[in-house]
């Protein structure tokens, strides 16, 4: 038997080696993307574009405005008329926030009740969240100096984040995507690939020679496993000593997780490969189940936010365990063992998948 | 190129046909759609609430207990453990079962009629969700309080509302969208995406499938020349991708309740401006692929651009200049400005002609560029 399953593993790793220019696209793709979102990922917004209606024009109303532009979130791009000319700035996409001053504001303003009026472009998500809190706690600001000149404030409050204190957005993002690649990598290409030889009608050569299911199953993993993970390590290696992601974990440990979790990738897409019958349907497949797995597996948002039901849905994916094991063990210095019941977690779904995988792939081949 | 039109009827029949036969696959295709929708509508919100807090409460008197109460009413936070120590506080960070700890000092009711009470606030790093937004919540709840006992301290007002004793009043209104409801954000940049994804690998996968399969030869060795083999296979495409764009606006406006403020047909030709371009994207990859294994990568090193490069999560005017530029390539990025600007600003043609012009450009460049380079390599 060990002798037919290393011929088999012999057979898939040649067929792996031969089409380079896929095997090259992932492991340059997979290395491109780390780059492409340590470029994007910016949360924090600054140089938010704003237009001014002036219509007072007096010291008090520079001062107020001035407020704005020193606070390094807002550029003052244009000084229009009044509002319907805001409204025309932000309904063409020039400005993303307008403030109309109206022409009694310092009078006002000496009777203690002042009123400004703001204009939001709710159209574009981050931009008008980040401008909406700005902007108040600017002008807020503004009116508390006002009255209580230089008053300090009476309570303060002290932030502390803890062991990501720059409030750096990669240092999030990048651990949680290489489990998201070589998870997606392990989960497709094994698909892929043996629903490549259904398709193409390599796998009836295949079936009538002595070799069992198992054997046949277990061979087409080995080169999955062995491309999602030197994937991985080719993103931790980028991450680390390249984009200076700090990693306090053991390594060695790293890779057992890591390994783990390549598994369960393994044996869900050997489950995939048995409902679908032409790479296409894989590939559509796979792509619903990756998207799931973004928002219910802890990838993109943290799943004790998630509905009940969506949260038990999430729990079919590695990620949702191997998530924060593996953000624990890069920014914390946490053991595996530290989240054993994660980790437990994980195990029994590897154990899992590949018992339903073998049962349905059983079925699928006679 | 001249172009058969009883042969093209006759070849897309045949493409149409081998479509509807495979009725597995225009369900998985039409799924996507629809699952994002329900993900984006129902488990991602931009703002987290209800984070996990953690408490040490040293002080334990009315005002402690008043901010505390500050705290879990704004909904941001959910008070679950209640600890006694600084060390029991990060630990429990540590292993995750708190994302935010509150540390309040003895003697706070005092300090505060002093006017120098602090608190202690920590935040898990390791989970933005809960830097983010309880950073930015609890800062606002912290800076009311102070903002209102300031306030009282020199009017001698009672700590009522904020806005009836400080000189100055913001009035905001946020335009086109007054709730900030994150769906209505969400739904015409996804649009954007999911069209783009799904032209481009589905046009790669099956020119590529017919060459993988050998099942090209027989029809090239028909009368039909290559351009009409290209349009036979792209017609029953665009019909798919349109099907699945009036999926997303019906399901986003009449289950989702986002609002459709402009000109409806406007925005489907414009639609289709842009599935057509990136169908023509889709065919110069199958050019390049030589197996479907290729093409599905191809595919998904697209949607992670589409996802990233148009502005539909990041905005593009954030990034260093090389990225935005990067970012223009893509016809969805400018889909996406049109997509905003009708769907939910309801302005005409007048505000967005330069991206549509764009868009159209595109068609032309495509099929010209398509047209020539499958010459060669069929021929």
């Amino acid at each position: 038997m060990w002798i037919r399953l290393w011929t088999l593993i012999q057979k898939e790793l040649i067929q792996l080696l031969r089409d380079r220019r896929t095997l090259i696209l992932v492991m340059v793709g997979s290395a491109i993307e780390v780059f492409l979102f340590s470029a994007a990922v910016h949360t924090d917004v600054k140089n938010i574009a704003m237009v001014v209606a002036d219509q007072s024009r007096t010291t008090a109303s520079r001062q107020y405005l001035d407020a704005f532009t020193t606070s390094g979130t807002f550029d003052i791009i244009g000084d229009v008329s009044g509002e319907q000319a805001v409204v025309d700035a932000i309904d063409s996409g020039q400005a993303n926030i307008g403030i109309i001053i109206p022409p009694d504001f310092s009078d006002q303003l000496e009777q203690g009740r002042a009123t400004v009026m703001m204009l939001l472009d709710g159209s574009s998500s981050y931009t008008t969240q980040s401008a909406y809190n700005a902007a108040n706690s600017i002008s807020q600001q503004y009116a508390v100096s006002l009255i209580g000149q230089q008053a300090s404030s009476p309570l303060m409050l002290h932030t502390q984040i803890l062991y990501n204190p720059d409030l750096i957005d990669l240092w999030f993002v990048l651990p949680a995507l290489m489990i998201f690649i070589m998870q997606a990598l392990s989960m497709n290409f094994t698909s892929l690939c043996v629903v490549r030889e259904r398709e193409l009608g390599t796998i009836e050569a295949i079936l009538v020679t002595p070799i069992r299911p198992l054997e046949f199953m277990i061979a087409k993993s080995i080169p999955q496993l062995l491309v999602s993970f030197t994937t991985g390590i080719v993103f931790f290696i980028e991450a680390v000593f390249i984009l200076g992601i700090p990693f306090l974990g053991s390594a060695l440990l790293l890779v057992v997780v890591s390994l783990i979790g390549i598994l369960c990738g393994l044996g869900l897409g050997l489950v995939i490969s048995t409902a679908v019958q032409t790479q296409n349907q894989s590939y559509q497949l796979s792509g619903l189940i990756n998207v799931s797995a973004m928002f219910l597996g802890g990838i993109f948002y943290p799943s004790y936010t998630l509905p009940i039901v969506l949260r038990w849905l999430g729990y079919i994916f590695p990620s949702t365990y191997l998530v924060p094991i593996v953000r624990g063990m890069f920014l914390k210095g946490i053991s595996p063992l530290d989240l054993w019941p994660q980790t437990l977690a994980m195990i029994l779904l590897m154990i899992g998948t590949f018992a339903i995988a073998a049962r349905l792939f059983r079925q699928s081949l006679d | 190129m001249e172009i058969n039109l009883q042969r093209l009827k006759a070849l897309t029949r045949k493409e149409i046909l081998q479509f509807l036969r495979d009725r597995r696959l225009l369900m998985l295709i039409l799924g996507m759609p629809v699952l994002q929708l329900v993900l984006y509508g129902y488990a991602a919100t931009l703002t987290v609430y209800h984070l996990p807090m953690a408490v040490v409460d040293q002080s334990n008197d009315t005002k402690s207990r008043q901010f505390i109460a500050a705290m879990v009413n704004s909904q941001y936070f959910d008070l679950t453990l209640r600890l006694d120590s600084q060390e029991e506080l990060t630990h429990a960070i540590d292993l995750g079962q708190a994302k935010v700890g509150l540390m309040i000092p003895p003697r706070f009711a005092t300090s505060v009629d002093k006017g120098d009470a602090n608190i202690l606030l920590y935040l898990d790093g390791t989970d933005s969700a809960s830097v983010q937004s309880g950073y930015g919540a609890a800062a606002l709840i912290a800076q009311n309080e102070a903002t209102q006992l300031q306030a009282w301290k020199i009017s001698h007002l009672p700590p009522n509302s904020t806005s009836d004793t400080l000189p100055v009043t913001a009035l905001s209104r946020v335009l086109y969208n007054p709730n900030l409801i994150d769906i209505w954000f969400i739904l015409p940049g996804l649009v954007g995406v999911v069209l783009q994804t799904l032209a481009i690998t589905q046009a790669a996968l099956i020119v590529v499938r017919d060459r993988e399969l050998g099942t090209i030869e027989p029809i090239l060795s028909t009368p039909a020349r290559p351009i009409e083999i290209l349009l036979s296979k792209v017609i029953p495409l665009l019909v798919l991708c349109f099907f699945a764009l009036m999926l997303l606006v019906g399901i986003g406006v009449f289950w989702f309740g986002v609002p459709f403020r402009g000109n409806l047909l406007l925005y489907f030709l414009v639609a289709l401006l842009f599935i057509f371009s990136s169908l023509g994207f889709g065919l110069l990859l199958s050019v390049r692929a030589n197996t479907q294994m290729e093409a599905t990568q191809y595919g998904m090193v697209f949607m992670l651009v589409g996802m990233l490069f148009s502005g539909f999560m990041y905005p593009l005017s954030n990034m260093p200049l090389p990225l935005q530029v990067f970012g223009s390539i893509f016809p969805v990025t400018y889909f996406i400005r049109i997509s905003r600007s009708i769907f939910l600003k309801g302005v005409g043609l007048n505000f967005i002609w330069s991206d549509a012009l764009v868009l159209a450009a595109y068609c032309v460049v495509i099929i010209l560029v398509v047209s020539r380079v499958f010459k060669q390599r069929l021929d």
